[in-house]
């Protein structure tokens, strides 16, 4: 017999070839990738140590790079989490495939143990040295700093160079990778776009970050609560292939079919066993040993389980950011216009549970109206930052008809504007398109719920845009005035052969005539206001916010509208607050209210009704006019 | 240049500039008082449409259309009164226009002064819909505002035809459609005008929607197997297609017959536009349509008898969504097809509906490939054995 050409390979051989797979395809995509992975496992650390993550982040240019065209580029991640001992070290950096979270079904950011080794083989490949790690636990007095290499071989994590160093936090860990790369800060697979997903998406993060020659950064947390990430729940027999069934079975061991199926699936019960059995589970089985059990037997068994209806499998495996947190952490990002948030419940899709949130907001420092909307895309709160055209989350935007909401939007494209939407995916078992996990897979199901999601979200934001047509409209009204009033009285009189007495008379009478107009589409416009104040107001007392954005002199007019609405009730007076923050509130007494009341209105709508106007686009112009009629009144 | 009778649609006493003289100055003295001027004129829609078989095109009702000046009509006010100005000016002048040159004129006029700017019109249905505005509210014809559209449609080919055109300078001049060759005679935009004249008996008239179709019939040699007259509507019919066919059927006397396609928008805006006029232009319905014309077909029983080639209506298609929609609004709100003796042809309409079908009048070539008079032959047969509605 010739001798066997065939060899195997180690787990970290065949990634070590195929690090383009988790992505490292390009030295950009590698400094990315690089930096993601370490900020999720610290994240991911914390959160499972119930501490609120503080991360020091530091991407530095320090030399030339191996390969051609490429830098030496340091990323520095440190966190507070409860760092590692320091038997773990080797395994969790440089052993592919070694995770606490490996087909736990649990929505944690990392699932199987691959990336972070992949950073580690990626610094070896590229300059000839692991990641360097520093690490200490409550326990210890010294922290244990070593280079972790990966044995490639024999997929082992090799420690180098170990030492026990001085370090002044009572725990964590801080990672340093020298890795050939290339630094991209901006755009769809930009850092600074990475961390700014990661810091919406996490709003107990407190974050410090440096990159490059650029100012550091502080970005501090808005919640100290730290996410609970559920247990993970039993398997949903709906969601087995026989072939899983069976491995299954062979967990238990010895036991009845019965007891099997009761206790190591969820959704089963006495009354769904009975059930089962109609549907052609052969009675007897049921008190088998599993054990005696023949494959042609479980066969018959799968096969009445998956003709039985049976409840969806638990929701309670996905965690969610909440709107409350998500409309505090959207403020973090930059200076927003009006935004609203929206949390689904969990639903099923695909049989997985899944819950989808979804941020919609206008910034003003950034976008414009021609070109695309920002897309921000989550898998359980991790930024995915490419190949976004077959993203399940894409596909769904692009099936919404945005008109609708007064956005615009080509035909089967995402919609255009200065937005960002920002839409979150939440599984256990989220269904990528490859394993860099930069898609996911677009699901009818799924795409449908996201779809949802991201209509009711538009729905909050169509208000806005709805109170900004309406004071286009004013302009465009008043416009119309200035503009065709005069035409119209000049042809008149040139096809009546009127004098000129009479044109003047008629053109003082038109100013009257629409001058009524105008007031009454102005009127159109504080109704249009008051129905958006409402509405924000309702998200005040939930305790989440469709927007903020007014300015003070706006928020000045809500507040006397508030006051007028409530005047039969219990008064509040509130004072203005800067954006972002809670309003101060006090009760005080019916009668000094009203006096009160009175005043302010009074007062404050005559200042401020004008200004209100300042957040419409062409503001100038309906200012202009103002002006303009003030000046005719008072001639 | 003197003002021409020879343009003159039908016998009128309104004097138009006086009429609209007398409405610009009650604008004017409505804004003297800041009262806001209101305008009125017929509401020229299905609801406001009535149709008696006997008079045979859809009339106007009672209902008025009001249009009071506030900041959302000051732009429709100001273009109203801008066109008439150029019309008025036109029917003091006695010179004529068509809608297109009024458009670029008003254009023009427009782009060139600061002032008028913001009048511009974005395209020439805007500044169409204005003129139709201005005859809806002094009741005239577009046309009695020496106002009219580009020639289009009317291609007719006949043996037996004479056409004597009175020129608006008064000279006269005559047309011997045999005298043309495999050249049409082309109606013009005032027929009107038309002095028409049988030599020989003529059997009948076939007004055919396809220019094509009509051009493929003659060249075959139709209109000297018969004696015939042969149009080409050429879609749905222009005023001077009506008024032409509304010229043959009174000046000859010849029993005129429609054939097109078998489906709901040639029914509905092909023929009906030509037999009875639309709910769009109430006021001028009665110069612009032929009540006698009958629908030949295609007819669903002809694709009985002749096997013809059909195709289906896509429910999935938003233009045959909505040319379907458009039937069963028609079927249960045109007075048209509502009325007992459009009976047959609200049948059809039915039928259409149902059967989710449709038959392209080119379909008869299909019944026989190798003969070329195959459309003619079935086309005669038709009218000789009565079978049209």
């Amino acid at each position: 017999m010739a001798k066997s050409n065939i060899t195997s390979s180690s787990t970290a051989e065949y990634f070590a070839k195929n690090l383009q797979q988790v992505g490292f395809s390009s030295p950009t995509k590698a400094v990315l990738t690089t930096l993601k992975e370490a900020i999720d496992n610290s994240l991911d650390a914390c959160e499972e140590a119930g501490i609120a993550p503080n991360l020091n982040v530091v991407v530095a240019k320090v030399g030339k790079g191996s390969a051609r065209n490429t830098d030496l580029i340091e990323v520095v991640v440190e966190d507070n989490g409860p760092g590692l001992e320091q038997a773990d070290l080797a395994k969790v950096f440089g052993e592919y495939l070694a995770s606490s979270k490996f087909g736990r079904g649990r929505a944690s950011r990392g699932q199987q143990g691959i990336g972070i080794s992949a950073a580690t083989t990626w610094a070896q490949l590229t300059n000839a040295a692991g990641v360097q790690v520093r690490s200490k636990t409550k326990k210890m007095r010294k922290a244990i700093e070593a280079q972790v290499d990966v044995d490639i071989k024999g997929n082992k994590g090799l420690l180098k160079n170990k030492q026990v160093v001085d370090w002044d936090v009572s725990h964590g860990t801080r990672v340093s990778f020298k890795i050939d790369g290339r630094v991209q800060l901006n755009g769809d697979g930009g850092l600074l776009t990475y961390l700014e997903g990661t810091t919406l998406v996490n709003p107990h993060l407190e974050l410090h970050y440096k990159l490059m020659e650029n100012d550091e950064v502080h970005i501090p947390r808005v919640t100290s609560e730290v996410p609970k990430v559920p247990a993970a729940t039993l398997p949903h027999p709906h969601t087995m292939k026989l072939g899983e069934f069976i491995t299954h079975s062979g967990i238990y061991g010895n036991m009845t079919f019965q007891k099997f199926l009761k206790t190591s699936f969820s959704r089963v019960t006495d009354g769904t066993i009975k059930d089962f059995v109609k549907n052609g589970l052969p009675k007897e089985l049921l008190n088998k040993n599993l054990n005696q059990i023949k494959d042609v037997n479980y066969k018959k068994a799968f096969q009445a389980i998956q003709d039985t209806p049976l409840p969806n499998p638990s929701t309670r495996s996905v965690l969610t950011v909440g709107e409350e947190a998500l409309s505090k952490s959207i403020l973090r990002i930059g200076e927003v216009d009006f935004f609203s948030v929206v949390t689904r419940n969990p639903k099923i899709c695909d049989h997985k549970p899944v819950v989808i949130e979804v941020a919609l907001a206008r910034f003003l420092d950034r976008g414009n109206e021609e070109g695309p909307i920002q897309l921000l895309r989550f898998a359980n709160r991790v930024p995915l930052q490419f190949d976004k055209g077959a993203c399940a989350v894409t596909k769904a935007i692009e099936s919404v008809n945005w008109r609708a909401y007064g956005l615009s939007q080509s035909k089967n494209s995402l919609p255009s504007g200065p937005y960002v939407f920002a839409v979150s995916v939440v599984s256990p078992f989220i269904k990528f398109k490859n394993a860099s996990k930069e898609t996911i897979d677009a699901s009818d199901e799924l795409v449908e719920e996201i779809r949802l999601a991201v209509m009711r979200a538009g729905q909050k934001l169509s208000r806005h845009i709805k109170r900004e047509n309406k004071a286009a409209d004013l302009e465009r009204k008043i416009k119309h005035i200035e503009q065709f009033g005069p035409i119209l009285v000049e042809t008149l009189a040139r096809i009546t052969g009127a004098p000129e007495s009479r044109k003047a008379k008629a053109i003082s009478g038109l100013e009257k005539i629409l001058g009524r107009d105008s007031r009454a589409a102005e009127k159109d416009l504080d109704e249009a206001d008051l129905k958006l104040k409402k509405l924000k107001q309702r998200m005040h007392e939930r305790g989440i916010g469709s927007f903020t954005g007014l300015d003070e002199d706006e928020r000045v007019i809500e507040e006397a509208v508030e006051i007028e609405d409530g005047e039969d009730s219990q008064v509040l007076e509130t004072t203005a607050a800067p954006s972002g923050s809670k309003k101060k509130s006090k009760v005080i007494s019916k009668p000094l209210a009203k006096k009160k009341v009175k005043k302010t209105t009074k007062k404050k709508a005559a200042k401020v009704i004008k200004p209100s106007r300042s957040k419409i686009k062409k503001k100038s112009t309906v200012k202009k006019s103002a002006e303009k009629k003030a000046v005719r009144k008072k001639k | 240049m003197a003002k021409s009778e020879m343009i003159r649609v039908r016998k009128m006493t309104k004097d138009i500039s006086k009429e609209a003289k007398i409405i610009c100055d009650r604008m004017l003295k409505d804004l003297e008082v800041a009262k806001r001027p209101r305008l009125q004129a017929v509401k020229c829609a299905l609801d406001n449409s009535i149709y008696n078989s006997k008079v045979g095109y859809l009339t106007p009702g009672d209902k008025k259309v009001t249009t009071e000046l506030n900041v959302s009509s000051v732009q429709k006010m100001a273009r109203m009164t801008f066109l008439l100005e150029i019309l008025l000016r036109n029917i003091e002048i006695g010179n004529v226009n068509t809608k297109r040159e009024v458009y670029y004129l008003a254009k023009g006029l427009i782009k060139s002064s600061k002032l008028l700017r913001p009048l511009d019109f974005d395209d020439q249905n805007e500044s169409d819909a204005t003129i139709d505005f201005i005859g809806d509210l002094l009741e005239v014809y577009r046309e009695e505002l020496n106002c009219f559209a580009n020639d289009r449609g009317g291609q007719t080919y006949s043996q037996q035809l004479v056409v004597t055109e009175t020129m608006s300078d008064g000279t006269t001049a005559t047309i011997d459609l045999s005298m043309l060759g495999t050249s049409p005679f082309q109606p013009k935009n005032r027929p009107q005008s038309l002095k028409l004249r049988a030599k020989k008996k003529i059997e009948f008239c076939l007004v055919v929607e396809s220019e094509g179709t009509a051009n493929t019939l003659v060249a075959n040699g139709m209109t000297k197997r018969y004696n015939c007259i042969v149009m080409g509507a050429q879609g749905v019919p222009s005023n001077a297609v009506r008024a032409w066919t509304k010229s043959i059927q009174e000046q000859i006397k010849v029993p005129i017959f429609f054939f097109g396609d078998l489906d709901a928008y040639t029914i509905q805006n092909i023929y009906r536009t030509l037999k009875a006029r639309s709910a769009a232009s109430l006021i001028r319905n009665s110069d612009f349509s032929a009540p006698d014309v009958n629908f030949l077909g295609v007819l669903p029983e002809d694709v009985k008898k002749y096997d013809l080639d059909c195709y289906d209506v896509r429910e999935n298609d938003g233009k045959d969504a909505r040319s379907l929609k458009k039937a069963k609004d028609a079927l249960k709100n045109d007075p048209f097809f509502k009325d007992k003796k459009n009976k047959k042809l609200a049948q059809t309409l039915d039928w259409l509906i149902r059967e989710k079908k449709r038959c392209e009048q080119q379909a008869l070539y299909s019944v026989d490939p190798r003969d070329p008079q195959i459309c003619e032959k079935i086309i005669v047969d038709k009218i000789r054995t009565g079978r049209f509605i």
